[in-house]
């Protein structure tokens, strides 16, 4: 890999974000839900944010999402982030809500409502993220 | 009307004898070329001395002192030679409402609240991998990865969810915009003082769409202090005490992470609670408003307000913004120094001494005819805060 290869910003990787990231790595991401009352999470944290429990099980997700908004960036922030480009919010179908970005054909007019499935995607470093492409 | 349970007490429990502020437009040229006119306390200095001036006590006698966001307070208060017997750290509306707390507690009588900022001359980065308040709102870095950053593209994605839900327009977001561009061309503190029209807002670029330049704050160097005092002490020695009438704060932590408060509720029952707190302890509502404020480091803040505090239905801010108008001549005078859009970045500080001046009556040309009730709100990152003042 070339030394001018734009670096993907790496996540924010707190204590209870790991096996999230080795899921995503693995093309299976799981997330959190709560053994007790069933809620699942995003991000990742140290116990149910509904019941408190601590017993939180590492589940896969189904990858199916809606998207509750998104924008479009025509500043150049990051390397590895050359403008134009988008960001969307989507809402998991197991209830948290995730920031990702739209892959490939993009929505004409409004996004809003548009159903997505979670893909994953290789960047130019090798790194993988949870994306999304507009389900067919 | 009975109190509502929960609601704060503390009413008229102190007053603002005292403001001051540095040369921001004087600091703006200077930085502008290549200067370094202070550093954060430097700006925090030069604006306590002002208020003290101002207020005409000595600085013996200031027990209290909340230092802003970007000064450490021990060194703050080292820098003004200050040993209170009470202090602390705040915001701009959080170190009112604590001058406030620690004067009803009898913990001092007289509180200095000081901000100073360098953000401009020291290349503060609100976007990007060094993002400032990454390590207060989780928010801000954790969706790097996906090149979501900088606080305009959160503010983004808030208004076009809030668009699609309230069809509201792009060109009714300008109004805000080219509103407060109409007040700050009459206050000569202003860093902007250019008129724009709704066309000049169409014609500009995105820098994160939705959202245009004109959407977005400045960001420059300077100093807000003011000096806050209980209130018989205050009326006793100042000609126009300006009253802090009552405070309400409401707080959307759930699922703030994952932007879920802002882009899908856009703040509104955080505000609505603390509207409606600050209104009974108050005994005021916003028809008796005679000039609102609202924290605008995007012009997105100023609808959000409007329909969570009450000023127009929900789904109404866009006629509102259209018809009533918030800028001079409209109904409802908003932002009247120009805000952080057109006056300065002042993080909330500089709008609480335009809430005085305006009661005190000293604006000038874009002074509100009889003031007597000015309003102050921010929804920083969900937590929304209302604070009334009067005279």
């Amino acid at each position: 890999m070339g030394s001018d290869v734009a670096q993907t910003p790496s996540p924010v990787q707190g204590l209870y974000d790991g096996p999230m990231w080795e899921g995503i790595r693995a093309r299976a991401m799981c997330l959190q839900r709560c053994c007790s009352c069933g809620t699942w999470q995003y991000p990742p944290g140290p116990g149910c944010h509904a019941c408190l429990s601590e017993d939180l099980e590492w589940s896969p997700v189904s990858g199916d999402g809606t998207i509750l908004s998104w924008a479009i960036f025509h500043r150049q922030y990051l390397q590895a982030y050359p403008a134009p480009y988008n960001v969307i919010a989507v809402r998991l179908a197991e209830g948290p809500v995730m920031i990702s970005n739209l892959e490939g054909e993009q929505p004409d007019g409004n996004w809003i409502g548009c159903h997505v499935r979670l893909i994953y995607a290789e960047m130019p470093d090798g790194a993988v993220l949870p994306r999304f492409a507009l389900t067919d | 009307m009975s109190m509502q349970e929960g609601a704060p007490r503390m009413r008229r429990a102190a007053a603002v004898v005292g403001i001051g502020h540095t040369d921001w437009v004087g600091d703006w040229k200077r930085a502008r070329a290549g200067e370094k006119p202070a550093d954060c306390y430097g700006y925090a200095m030069r604006a306590f001395s002002a208020a003290l001036n101002d207020s005409g006590l000595k600085r013996e006698e200031v027990n209290g002192l909340i230092a802003g966001p970007t000064t450490a307070y021990e060194r703050l208060g080292e820098v003004l030679g200050i040993n209170p017997r009470w202090g602390g750290q705040a915001d701009a509306v959080l170190s009112v409402t604590q001058a406030c707390m620690a004067i009803e507690a009898g913990l001092a009588d007289v509180v200095a609240i000081v901000y100073g900022n360098d953000q401009r001359t020291a290349g503060t980065q609100y976007g990007g991998p060094q993002a400032m308040g990454g390590d207060a709102f989780l928010s801000y870095v954790y969706h790097s990865p996906w090149g979501l950053t900088s606080q305009g593209a959160l503010y983004a994605l808030t208004f076009q969810a809030y668009k699609q839900a309230r069809g509201f327009t792009e060109a009714e977001l300008g109004e805000v915009a080219v509103a407060q561009r109409g007040w700050s061309s009459m206050n000569p503190n202003a860093i902007m003082r250019k008129r724009i029209t709704l066309e000049d807002y169409m014609a500009s670029n995105y820098v994160c769409e939705p959202l245009h330049l004109f959407d977005y704050c400045l960001i420059n160097d300077g100093g807000v202090a003011m000096i806050i005092a209980e209130a018989e002490r205050a009326k006793r020695m100042c000609e126009r005490p300006v009253f802090i009438e009552a405070v309400g704060r409401s707080d959307l932590n759930r699922g703030a992470t994952a932007l879920e408060p802002r882009i899908t509720e856009f703040y509104l029952p955080a505000q609505q609670q603390a509207a409606a707190r600050s209104y009974e302890v108050a005994g005021v509502g916003p028809e008796d408003m005679d000039v609102f404020q609202v924290y605008d480091s995007f012009s997105v803040h100023v609808p959000l307000a409007l329909e969570g505090y009450g000023y127009c239905a929900v789904g109404e801010a866009g006629k509102f913004l259209r018809e009533q108008r918030i800028g001079p001549g409209g109904k409802l005078p908003t932002n009247t120094g120009g805000g952080h859009l057109s006056e300065t970045y002042m993080q909330g500080w500089a709008h609480q001494i335009e809430c005085v001046r305006q009661l005190r009556g000293e604006c000038g040309e874009r002074q509100v005819p009889d003031c007597r009730h000015v309003h102050y709100t921010s929804d920083v990152a969900g937590k929304a805060v209302s604070l009334i003042y009067g005279r």
